[in-house]
């Protein structure tokens, strides 16, 4: 399988016991680790439904400049980014597998105006996961309406070009 | 919704997420594929499209969501992005918007040719691209570490 163009790398204090709650509450499947001679880990890699993601510590250096690769838990829960998975099916059965892995449950499954059901997730150490499944087509006409917003597909047609 | 979506997609907070989305084109190319707002143009969502994969642009929305530049440049992930052709034009590029470029292009010991920059509100980005085909063995002489599940 090709690798996928964009792969989150995601920062944990505790990086093997997050691999195997991954594992367990959200049925990711660990593709790739590696480890030191202490059985540290170096770098891992996890594949759920032809996504991938990295799996990591905590760290920092000179290849990063200022920067400081943080789990959510070393900074009051704040999340830099977060990630949206894609199911084709089987959202509700998902929320109830990762509810009883223990994950907090921060919006049960409810269906949005843009066509989505879905639901948000934290995990042990803070990290957001928002899960969604297609349920309807709805076009940029239809969310317009029902939510005031503007919906655009470029920043010139936004009239910010 | 189309379905060339990846089935992982990032969400990236910005303090400024419209000059984020408006510098992530000029330095990496991402192009925009939706961008949603409020009465007043705020930015409600957005979506940038880079090849067959999907990025997602929004603002600090709760408490809990914050840019690199609101908390001392802490990340508590980044995005890995995977190119298949010129790394060092991309890097060059990058560098040409006013990307901080931490780590010039380099060939690492498994295989890529990768660099790593970080963005004007403190996001880091790691670009890479495969240049040779190394066998486990080989990486894990080269590195030192033991690899389970070298594909």
């Amino acid at each position: 399988m090709d690798r996928p163009t964009f792969v989150p790398a995601v920062f944990y204090k505790d990086p093997i016991a997050a691999l195997k709650w991954l594992e367990r509450a959200f049925g990711f499947e660990i593709s790739s680790l590696v480890t030191d001679a202490e059985g540290r880990l170096a770098h891992s890699e996890m594949t759920f439904r032809g996504g991938a993601l990295n799996v990591g510590g905590e760290w920092e250096g000179a290849i990063v400049g200022a920067a400081r690769m943080r789990s959510p838990a070393t900074v009051e829960g704040v999340n830099t980014q977060f990630v949206r998975i894609h199911l084709d099916d089987g959202l509700d059965a998902h929320c109830e597998r990762a509810r009883a892995a223990g994950a907090q449950i921060t919006d049960e499954p409810s269906d949005q105006f843009y066509g989505s059901r879905t639901y948000r997730v934290v995990d042990p150490e803070g990290h957001v996961w928002n899960f969604s499944q297609d349920v309807r087509v709805v076009t940029g006409e239809e969310m317009e309406k029902a939510t005031g917003l503007k919906v655009h597909t470029s920043l010139v047609e936004a009239g910010h070009g | 919704m189309a379905d060339w979506r990846a089935p992982l997609m990032s969400a990236v907070c910005y303090l400024d997420p419209k000059a984020a989305i408006a510098w992530l084109e000029g330095a990496f190319g991402f192009e925009v594929s939706m961008l949603i707002e409020d009465g007043e143009g705020n930015l409600a969502h957005s979506e940038m499209r880079f090849g067959d994969a999907v990025v997602m642009i929004g603002n600090e929305w709760s408490a809990d969501h914050k840019s690199p530049k609101s908390i001392g440049g802490k990340n508590t992930q980044t995005v890995h992005i995977q190119i298949v052709t010129d790394l060092d034009a991309h890097c060059e590029r990058a560098r040409a918007a006013g990307a901080e470029i931490l780590v010039e292009p380099a060939t690492q010991f498994y295989g890529d040719r990768t660099y790593r920059c970080r963005d004007p509100e403190g996001h880091i980005w790691t670009v890479a691209q495969t240049v040779e085909t190394v066998t486990r063995e080989q990486a894990e002489q080269a590195s030192g570490l033991k690899i389970t599940g070298w594909v």
